[in-house]
């Protein structure tokens, strides 16, 4: 089952995304994390994070871009956060598929983590309600983040919006 | 008039195109869409959603979220936006929302 979670900064996004998969019994728990450590003060935050999920039975993976190249535990309960990293580096890092390319990279990725995995949720960014007065290269990032968004959304099994840490259901309430 | 918002690139034009089941190019003619372009510079909000709701569709984008803009026109700009989406959701018999290209209807129902 693949599971949208989408919201905007601090809506508590990924605690509503950990406790769907802390309420199934699937196991091992994988946390597929995306955000590139850059600097000591983030490193510090990502090793606080680390030892937050690993009491909670969360291994932690890295992956910063080629997710379909990413290998997790056949029928595992996998949380992989966030979208909006992923397409960032995808589009704008030297590793990553560039600006043709990110969007079927990453849905590939996406396609294939849900067909190794029994239970996938993925954590999102929602960054298109702030109008469209950006510059070229911030609005290209959006349109991109916003097209993976509408054909994971036409595929995932539910699609939930956070906000204040409570989800509204776009679709299949009734599955989770 | 049908009232569709959401937020940018959301999949709401595509929406309205199935909705009319109308092609990209015939839409034009039933619907009018980004029209919180138009609330920016215009001095009667209410005319304006007034003459709007004679199409059979209106779509804004959702342009209140993020942070106030410093600059005080961008910041009017956002506010008339907002207003006029308030006025157009007001005379609307339906109000949609689409998210990640699926619709939630807040208003009325879908014919």
């Amino acid at each position: 089952m693949t599971v949208l979670v989408i919201g905007g900064a601090a809506s508590g996004k990924s605690e509503f995304a950990e406790s769907l998969l802390l309420k199934s019994p699937v196991r091992p728990r994988i946390y597929l994390a995306t955000m590139e450590p850059f600097g000591a003060e983030a490193r510090a935050r990502i090793q606080k994070h680390r030892a937050m999920r690993a009491a909670k039975g969360f291994q932690t993976l890295e992956r910063y871009t080629d997710l379909a190249g990413a290998v997790v535990p056949e029928g595992s309960a996998v949380l992989l956060e966030c979208l909006g990293n992923l397409c960032a580096n995808e589009r704008y890092s030297p590793q990553g598929a560039g600006a043709e390319n990110a969007e079927n990279v990453i849905l590939n990725g996406i396609c294939r983590l849900a067909a190794q995995s029994r239970e996938l949720v993925v954590v999102s960014n929602e960054v298109g309600s702030g109008g469209s007065a950006y510059e070229g290269d911030t609005l290209d990032y959006i349109r991109l983040l916003a097209s993976i968004h509408c054909r994971l959304a036409a595929w995932a099994d539910a699609v939930c919006e956070v906000s204040c840490g409570l989800p509204f259901y776009h679709k299949g309430r009734e599955r989770l | 008039m049908i009232f569709i918002t959401g937020p940018l690139y959301s999949g709401k034009r595509a929406f309205a195109q199935k909705l009319l089941d109308s092609t990209p190019e015939a839409l034009a003619e039933k619907a009018v869409w980004d029209v919180q372009e138009l609330a920016r510079d215009c001095s009667d909000l209410e005319a304006l959603a007034d003459e709007l709701s004679r199409r059979e569709v209106v779509i804004a984008t959702e342009t209140g979220g993020g942070v106030v803009p410093a600059d005080p026109a961008e910041r009017a700009g956002r506010e008339a936006a907002g207003r006029l989406s308030c006025l157009l959701a007001e005379r609307a018999e339906t109000v949609v929302r689409v998210f990640c290209g699926l619709p939630a209807v807040l208003k009325g129902s879908l014919p």
